[in-house]
């Protein structure tokens, strides 16, 4: 009683840390009561906790005992599953080797147990109060459309996509799609094609280095006899230019191909997904005409366009801020303690 | 509902900060209350000591009093004893005149010596040795002397003299 009187008389400090594909934001907000005093985004560049995040963090709780450190949950072994019976938990994963939450009595979150102890090993230098589940964290971010429609519910962010399908506040399906390994599988297929026609051009031709003559390639360095040339100023200034101009056109094109692909890669595996959700038995299969997606990772228009023009989906896109929602969570469970 | 994968760390207000604060706020209080504390007891030893010293005092002054009254009592038996003792040697001194009074010739059987007067018993060869001899230096120093004789068995004369000094006389003659 005195404990929580005590309590109301300090500020509590709410530290959300959420880690992007090369970067990690520290949301944190310092609420009295209610009422919210200050909040501040700050962005590291690292995808594990360094000494400067850490000095930023330690800097508040020096401020108030009362302070709650959160992360979103980025296990690849995580997903959501349409039932709370541990009995028939075991049909969808691995349950002895995961930690579940019943979110409701039909449906729950899992991750590993491996990969918790391997979040908590990781931030131990500052200690974590809470581990969420990117499903939790979309459940309530959509909780007015959840319970009264039957649509797909999607969470963006950078890597990651939490995919779910909902009928009524029913979950009917749920898988955590990370788009590295689906990048990584593709590529492997790319790279097994190129070695195939590598390994087939070399089996027909050959190269014989016996040969090749030295000759030729002495020949080639005639070019390079005065050399002096090559130090003038003009001729090194007009060759970096040339090169800073390639190099500009070279960056643009990777950051419009990058997006074009993580679009196309995020709507391929949302394609993916819904296609075992329709072929696996083990889900009660239904049609599903509409998609909300929460964007946390300012996805492009384009990826809204795939959906209504190849799958002629309902796309309606929510704008989210994980570390104000993961915040909106850590708020709720100490109002619950 | 709970929604975090893992229970968060019991917060409390006793920080590493706080607790080192009460420590040492409690450290100093407790010095504080043990120095009041020792204050306290030392004051209350020094009012017993202060009522044991009261009361030897008194013990003291009744003792000296005691000592004062045996002392008194002491002074007066010595004042008596230096009284006895120079009435003893005034009458040892007497008793020495006396025997140095009585002639060889005559002999002397008993004397009884009295607050103011003198008996004499003795022999004597006849009655002018004694009267001569004896009686003469008595009535010199008593104001009444009466001698009286009876024969004895060898011819010699037992005598009896009393001899008196008159304090009306004494006193008037001082």
């Amino acid at each position: 009683m005195i404990g929580k009187f005590l309590e109301t008389l300090y500020t509590k400090v709410f530290i959300n840390i959420i880690v992007e594909n090369s970067q990690t934001v520290v949301y944190v907000e310092e609420c009295s009561r209610n009422e919210v005093l200050q909040s501040t985004h700050k962005v590291f560049e690292t995808t594990s906790i360094n000494s400067k995040m850490q000095d930023f963090i330690r800097a508040f709780f020096k401020q108030t005992p009362f302070y709650y450190v959160s992360i979103l949950d980025k296990s690849s072994n995580q997903g959501a599953i349409p039932t709370c019976t541990v009995s028939e938990m075991g049909k969808y994963c691995d349950i002895n080797s995961s930690e579940y939450i019943c979110f409701s009595e039909h449906w729950a979150y899992y991750t590993s147990e491996y990969d918790l102890e391997a979040i908590k090993h990781e931030y131990r230098s500052i200690g974590l109060d809470f581990i969420f589940s990117p499903f939790a964290l979309m459940a309530t971010f959509f909780k007015d459309k959840i319970g009264s429609t039957l649509a797909m519910f999607v969470l963006v962010e950078d890597s990651y996509i939490s995919f779910s399908i909902f009928d009524k506040s029913r979950l009917l399906y749920g898988e955590y799609l990370d788009m590295q390994h689906h990048k990584d599988d593709e590529e492997m297929l790319i790279d097994s094609s190129l070695e195939y026609e590598d390994d087939t051009s070399l089996g027909i031709d050959g190269i014989d280095l016996e040969d090749m003559s030295i000759e030729d390639d002495v020949v080639s360095f005639d070019d390079f006899a005065d050399i002096e040339d090559l130090d003038s100023d003009n001729s090194m200034d007009e060759f970096s230019e040339i090169q800073e101009i390639h190099e500009n056109i070279e960056h643009e094109v990777d950051i419009s191909t990058e997006g074009f692909n993580e679009d196309y890669q995020r709507f391929s595996l949302i394609q993916s997904a819904l296609k075992t959700f329709y072929k696996d038995p083990k889900y009660e299969s239904q049609f599903i005409e509409t998609i909300y997606i929460a964007d946390g990772a300012r996805v492009s228009s384009d990826l809204k366009s795939y959906l209504e023009e190849e799958m002629f989906l309902n796309v309606y896109v929510r704008k989210i801020d994980l570390g104000v929602v993961l915040c909106e969570m850590a708020k709720a469970e100490v109002n619950e303690i | 509902m709970r929604y975090s994968y893992i229970k968060p760390r019991a917060k409390t207000i006793f920080t590493k900060d706080i607790q080192l604060l009460f420590t040492f706020f409690g450290v100093t209080i407790f010095m504080l209350f043990s120095t009041y504390a020792f204050l306290l007891f030392r004051d209350y030893r020094f009012t017993q000591e202060m009522q044991d010293i009261k009361e030897q005092k008194n013990q003291l002054s009744i003792n000296i009093s005691k000592i004062n009254k045996q002392i008194a009592v002491a002074q007066k038996q010595s004042l008596l004893a230096e009284k006895i003792f120079t009435k003893n040697s005034v009458l040892k001194d007497s008793i020495n005149n006396l025997f140095d009074l009585v002639p060889s010739r005559i002999t002397l059987s008993e004397a009884k010596i009295m607050q103011n007067g003198l008996i004499l018993y003795g022999i004597t060869p006849n009655k002018d040795v004694y009267n001569f001899m004896l009686q003469a230096p008595l009535r010199s120093i008593f104001h009444r002397t009466y001698s009286s004789f009876y024969p004895a068995d060898n011819g010699w004369l037992r005598f009896v003299s009393t001899n008196y000094i008159d304090e009306e006389e004494l006193s008037s003659e001082n």
